[in-house]
């Protein structure tokens, strides 16, 4: 099967600075993936990149096989995008976007659309610009959604909304995509976000990506140790260590791999994907990817 | 694709509505005023900026009005500044305020290709404004023409087809071009503002005088100039005297020049609104991102 995003070698360059560098990725079919990261990683670039809104400085990215920037017109129809902030137009009513979407997507479905705006109690002639952050981005989303793509990316889809209205879109979110079968990649900065609706994980850090792959199998192959400070060094030659901390007496480490035989003294701890997370973006010299690399450790 | 770009523009198009409209009338209303009673045969020698018409409106209450109409001269400006002002305000947020407000990422994701997105936002916004103004520049020309055979047509060179849609092409145009290199309306209007005045008063002062190589009248009285044939119809550019002569020599353009001279500035108006159209368009699909 042919992967909806496909990343190799990808880069882009602003003047001198790379915003991404050296990106190869897969992400599956019928996921939903999230792009995880600090600001100023390179999320938006690798999105706007993959939207085809962007044209690569280096290597390629292809959807669904094929460029967005070279063959737009097979994939417009196909790929949803909403940018950071969901833009919309200010002045037009809520009837006047789905006009809009109706007018210039091929397989928009209008009935669904219109239902999506009926069940959120948004009312169809109010201005875009008179409504809530939360209102705003919930329909960007009806927008991508009602043109039926087969792939959706969104940009930062919560990062403006309160804590409610970003459960609710989540909700939305995860429901059409259980209809519809779409497979899905979007950015955060927040992992509990993340943690809640997706269950592929891309790392990305400093412009380059550190880690990609399926949560369970990112969750089954870390693990954190815990113990004496005195007795480190052994293992320390034994296992594949992500990040290593040390305090006075103790030391923990975030290692990969299977568990190995643990001194005395040693035990191994809970790890949140939050804190697996954390771990890749305060080293991100860790950074292990090709992504196939990261499933034969974990299998 | 027709639809939104008439949702997106469809005050500014009210607005040229009402604008072309109020010149076509007050053009109009002053041409009929002038064709009701007679002009004499001789027109003031030399000629102001509107020679003689003054002279062909009746005394009456709507004489007085055309005349008023005539002495304020509003549209006659207007001709020369309206242009700019299409440019400015219809050209420059065209493509900027769409990558200002963020909304550009969603208009090029959607089944529309960036390349069709902009060809028919161009389109649609070009045709009916150089329409406009190829309108209220034949009427102008009409107008002129009820003064008769003896009207000097070089004083508004600027107002009369199809120099307005040369000049609204361009205007447009450069506009279009500077909001889609800047990104954000405001510059752009200002930079094509700025960029429009500066074109424009240079063709018109250095390049216009010599599209054809001026002829010449020398004289030793200047009475004879208006005394020459033709010279009511002559644009006169410079004087100037031979050194060991006391004969004074004129340099002017013919009255049979005038629609030579409007086709060369308008193919030139009209060469660089290509050039900057093919520009816009490279640069919003190759350039931006």
């Amino acid at each position: 099967m042919i992967a909806p995003i496909e990343a190799t070698g990808l880069g882009k360059r602003y003047g001198r600075k790379w915003a991404l560098r050296d990106c190869s990725i897969r992400v599956p079919a019928g996921r939903i993936a999230g792009l995880v990261g600090p600001n100023g990683a390179g999320k938006t670039t690798f999105l706007h990149l993959a939207a085809g809104l962007l044209r690569p400085s280096a290597g390629e990215v292809r959807m669904f096989g094929r460029s967005p920037r070279e063959q737009p017109k097979l994939l417009l129809d196909r790929v949803g995008f909403v940018a950071q902030d969901a833009p919309l137009y200010r002045d037009f009513s809520v009837a006047d976007m789905l006009r809009f979407g109706r007018v210039l997507n091929a397989r928009w479905d209008q009935r669904a659309a219109e239902a999506r705006v009926r069940s959120l109690k948004i009312p169809f002639g109010q201005r875009l610009g008179h409504l809530s952050g939360g209102q705003r981005a919930q329909v960007a989303l009806t927008v991508a959604l009602g043109k039926r793509p087969e792939l959706l990316l969104l940009d930062e889809p919560v990062a403006s909304l309160d804590p409610l209205a970003r459960r609710e879109f989540l909700r939305a979110l995860t429901g059409a995509v259980a209809e519809e079968g779409l497979s899905v990649l979007l950015s955060s900065h927040l992992v509990g976000d993340l943690e809640r609706v997706c269950d592929y994980l891309v790392i990305i850090v400093g412009g380059q990506v550190q880690v990609a792959g399926d949560i369970e199998t990112l969750r089954s192959s870390h693990r954190l140790l815990v113990g004496p400070r005195v007795r480190a060094d052994r293992l320390l030659s034994a296992v594949d260590v992500v990040r290593a901390q040390h305090s006075e007496r103790q030391t923990s480490l975030w290692i990969r791999g299977p568990l190995p035989v643990l001194p005395s003294g040693w035990r191994e701890e809970p790890l949140s994907l939050e804190e697996l997370v954390i771990t890749y973006l305060a080293t991100p010299a860790a950074g292990t990817l090709p992504e196939p690399e990261l499933e034969v450790a974990g299998l | 694709m027709t639809w939104v770009v008439w949702r997106q523009h469809r005050l500014e198009a009210l607005w040229a509505l009402l604008v072309a409209a109020l010149l076509a009338a007050s053009i109009g209303f002053v041409a009929h005023q002038m064709s009701i009673s007679p002009c004499p045969a001789q027109a003031s020698p030399g000629g102001g900026p509107v020679p003689g018409v003054a002279d062909c409106l009746p005394s009456d209450f709507w004489g007085s009005l055309a005349q008023g109409i005539v002495r304020v001269n509003l549209y006659q400006y207007g001709l020369v500044v309206l242009p700019a002002l299409a440019g400015a305000f219809v050209g420059a947020p065209l493509v900027a305020r769409e990558i200002e407000t963020g909304t550009a990422r969603l208009a090029w994701t959607q089944g529309v290709t960036r390349r069709r997105w902009l060809l028919v936002k161009l389109g649609l916004v070009f045709v009916p404004l150089l329409a406009g103004a190829a309108v209220v520049g034949i009427l102008e020309v009409l107008l002129i023409n009820v003064e008769g055979p003896q009207a000097n047509r070089w004083a508004l060179f600027d107002q009369q087809a199809p120099m307005t849609v040369g000049s609204t092409a361009f205007a447009l145009a450069l506009a279009v071009a500077a909001g889609s290199v800047l990104g954000r309306s405001v510059p752009a209007m200002a930079a094509a503002l700025l960029g429009f005045v500066v074109t424009r008063v240079g063709i018109a002062e250095l390049a216009r005088p010599r599209y054809l190589s001026p002829l010449a009248f020398s004289t030793n009285d200047a009475s004879a100039i208006s005394a020459m044939k033709g010279s009511q119809t002559a644009w006169w550019l410079d004087q100037f005297q031979f050194r060991t002569s006391v004969v004074q020599a004129y340099h002017y353009q013919p009255g049979d020049r005038f629609w030579t001279f409007q086709a060369i500035e308008t193919a030139i108006l009209v060469g660089l609104a290509a050039m900057l159209v093919a520009f816009t368009v490279y640069w919003v699909l190759r350039r931006l991102g």
